[in-house]
């Protein structure tokens, strides 16, 4: 029982942190095709501005990581 | 190395009459950068193009006309021709391809506009072949009025009721008319046709049956199109027969006009020139030796300075000579770096260039960059393949961009195989050694002696013979130590970007500015690591095992550097330090992707293998086939993955992380008079 809320924990702390990084690097990217449009050389300022948010994705998989190795500890 | 090239300023000053040949040899030596004249200098005008600028433009403006009556377009092939003999038969040539191909594509022009004509008149005939009308009877009346064109809807009934004296004819889909009316009662016809969407379309002239006249107009654009084509035939001999002289003569001619124009961007007197540039420092003296041999006494070339490369001077150690100049004119980059950190450089402008009394953040991105590429992909089989991938792109690819790419998956595959040798020990995302995973109340040693290749998928259960267990680390069972490790990876790799950015700092402002603005965060930095640490011991997992010294301290050594740290980037940067301190947690947690993106691909060979290798290989037969097809589909999309993955996370963990530790960017590239030949020799 507490694995499997574990489980689903670790899930929604990707799926979550997924969504959340999805729907910031939605908006600079709109922005940055944007701007390349006008000006190709921005693709490399772009670039950067649009993955930035990518790292909250990032801490939600570190934490779905932790707590999925912590799982063993409860298994039936 | 680290630095773009130091660069001088000099000043060029000599007589007009010794002003071509001065120029050949700026253009020569290749290192010189003009910097534009600006007219706010007194007693100096603006230079006037040399007299041979206007002969050659006229010149190459003829030829550009021919070269677009020729349908030229650049070739390929490296055939190059003698500036000597483009001196010698430029003239000749010109007269007699302006009047061979003038004439070839005027005679062209002329065909195809009376195709386009008789095309027209196709159009036109087309709707009056749907009538049994020949084309003489539509005019030459005296008392009747003829009324041709299409129509919306059909008008017969409304004129059947309203007219008295009159013909009509419709085609049989009925959108096309031809109505003849008495002159008497021409204005109530033109009324009904109008109601019923009638536009007026006179027939065209001729005689016979329209489609007599429209298959007469097809046997006539048939024959046209034939000579057009005799035409084109014409002029593609003539292309194959010029194009290598017309091409070369069209680099000559723009070579000429360029070097002819270099006065534009000096200022002149009546008798002298007078030209500022930029020189790397190691060049000047081969230039002053180019321009004493071949120009003599005429040209003086004066060394102003070579710029220092601090921008900002402190009041207290402002020295004699330090003027507001520096602050003023920063010179161009000339970045030098190896060749293989050459291509590289391509990642770094995309982002910007270099300024001048900055490190080229180039040399840290090459070493770098292919060991992050590795780390994540940590795989024997996926490193062969990029190497292979990339020497193949090597040799054959010319284009930067495709170089560079070539270039990082070479070397990012090299580490990717010692990493899949080394650490990891797997190829295709199996272990070479036999693994052996816990099964319910079965110890190890029972397991390891129930199951002597392992009771998990590896190459030594695949190949049925124990294989070495060589790697250190599984992706899969190893995630916690693999993210430990990768902050280990990140502070190390962030510590480089601070003290990379206390060097410039103290190169650009000196040593006070380079601790309060740098000195600071690296502080910070380090103690926050040291307060991690700790937090992982007692929160997470203890880790006391691996042999850190003094573990339980680490709170207070942490918090000791992390305050002061925080203090010092307050007073050099102010209140935004502390809004910025969290970007330093979330800057070190970035680099467990390096570990996160291994797993992933891990995870996905894993899924690929076992479907494969355990469950459609055992079936066998056709399946056999299925196993192999899901097998190389499946590797191929985790390679194509991987170098969108890995080599977009390495380079992010570059451009977002590291650089903003120390890069500004924002310099001017040293762009040095030359001349590039590619379809000319000299000599």
């Amino acid at each position: 029982m507490d694995a499997g809320l574990i489980a689903i924990g670790a899930g929604l702390a990707v799926g979550l942190a997924g969504i959340g990084s999805a729907i910031a690097e939605k908006d600079i990217g709109a922005a940055a095709v944007g701007a390349m449009a006008e000006d190709e050389k921005l693709f490399g300022k772009g670039l950067i501005l649009t993955v930035i948010p990518e790292t909250i994705v990032i801490f939600g998989l570190v934490m779905g990581i932790l707590l999925w190795t912590s799982m063993g500890q409860f298994a039936p | 190395m680290l630095l773009p090239e130091e660069i001088t300023k000099i000043l060029i000053v000599g007589s007009k009459d010794k002003l071509k040949e001065t120029i050949d040899v700026l253009f020569s030596v290749e290192s010189v950068h003009p910097i534009d004249f600006s007219s706010e200098e007194e007693g100096f005008s603006l230079g006037s193009p040399l007299p041979v600028a206007s002969e050659a433009s006229v010149k190459l403006l003829k030829l550009r006309a021919l070269e677009k009556d020729m349908e030229l377009e650049a070739p390929e092939g490296n055939e190059t021709v003698e500036v000597s003999r483009i001196e010698r038969d430029l003239d000749s040539a010109m007269a007699t391809l302006t009047g061979e191909i003038t004439a070839a594509a005027a005679e062209k022009n002329a065909l195809l506009a009376k195709v386009h004509d008789l095309e027209n008149l196709r159009n036109q005939l087309e709707p009056f072949a749907t009538l049994p009308i020949d084309l003489e009877m539509y005019r030459g009346y005296s008392s009747l009025v003829v009324f041709t064109g299409p129509v919306k809807m059909s008008p017969q009934e409304e004129l059947a009721k309203t007219l008295k004296s009159y013909e009509f004819y419709i085609s049989s889909d009925e959108k096309f008319v031809a109505l003849f009316v008495a002159k008497a009662e021409v204005g109530e016809a033109q009324r009904i046709l109008v109601q019923n969407g009638f536009n007026e379309l006179p027939a065209p002239q001729g005689k016979g049956s329209p489609e007599q006249a429209i298959a007469n107009t097809d046997s006539e654009i048939v024959a046209l199109k034939a000579k057009v084509d005799a035409a084109e035939g014409k002029i593609a001999e003539l292309r194959e027969k010029y194009q290598s002289f017309v091409v070369a003569s069209d680099e000559e001619l723009s070579i000429r006009v360029e070097k002819a124009e270099l006065p534009l961007r000096m200022g002149t007197t009546r008798h002298a020139f007078v030209l500022d540039a930029w020189v790397p420092a190691k060049s000047v003296a081969s230039l002053e030796k180019a321009l004493g041999e071949r120009i003599g006494k005429d040209c003086h070339l004066e060394v102003l300075e070579t710029v220092p490369r601090r921008t900002h001077i402190h009041p207290e150690e402002a020295q004699v000579g330090a003027t507001k100049e520096h602050v003023l004119e920063e010179p161009p980059t000339k970045l030098s770096p190896g060749k293989t950190v050459g291509h590289f450089s391509f990642l770094t402008e995309l982002i910007s260039i270099p300024k001048y009394n900055e490190i080229d953040p180039t040399n840290i991105l090459s070493i770098t960059f292919p060991i992050f590429f590795g780390l994540m992909v940590g795989d024997v089989a996926y490193g062969v393949a990029f190497m292979a991938l990339g020497l193949l792109g090597l040799s054959k690819c010319k284009s930067q961009e495709w170089r560079t790419i070539a270039t990082m998956l070479f070397f990012g595959g090299i580490w990717a195989t010692l990493f899949g040798i080394v650490l990891f020990g797997e190829a295709f995302g199996m272990h070479f050694g036999p693994q052996w995973v816990a099964e319910g109340g079965i110890s190890m040693e029972a397991l390891k002696a129930l199951y002597p290749l392992g009771n998990e998928l590896s190459w030594s259960s695949l190949l049925g013979t124990p294989l070495p267990d060589i790697g250190y680390l599984s992706k899969l069972h190893d995630v916690k130590l693999l993210l430990f490790i990768t902050i280990f990876i990140g502070v190390a790799h962030l510590s480089l970007g601070y003290v990379l950015g206390i060097y410039n700092k103290n190169k650009q402002h000196g040593a006070k500015d380079a601790f309060f603005e740098k000195v600071g965060w690296l502080m910070m930095l380090i103690g926050l690591f040291l307060i991690m640490l700790y937090l992982v011991d007692i929160m997470i997992q203890p880790i006391g095992w691996m042999g850190f010294p003094l573990l339980e301290f680490y709170i207070y050594i942490g918090l000791a550097l992390m305050i002061p740290g925080l203090i010092v980037a307050y007073i050099g940067e102010g209140g935004g330090a502390i809004l910025e301190l969290p970007s330093l947690l979330s800057n070190i947690l970035s680099y467990t992707r390096l570990a996160a993106i291994g797993m992933s691909k891990a995870g996905m060979a894993l899924a690929f293998n076992m479907i494969a290798i355990e469950m459609l290989a055992p079936e066998g037969g056709v399946m056999i086939i299925f196993a192999i097809l899901v097998f190389m589909v499946g590797h191929l999309t985790i390679l194509v993955l991987a170098v969108i993955s890995a080599g977009l996370h390495s380079v992010r963990l570059h451009y977002v992380e590291l650089f903003t530790k120390f890069y500004v960017g924002g310099g001017m590239k040293f762009s040095p008079l030359r001349i590039v030949r590619k379809y000319t020799t000299e000599r």
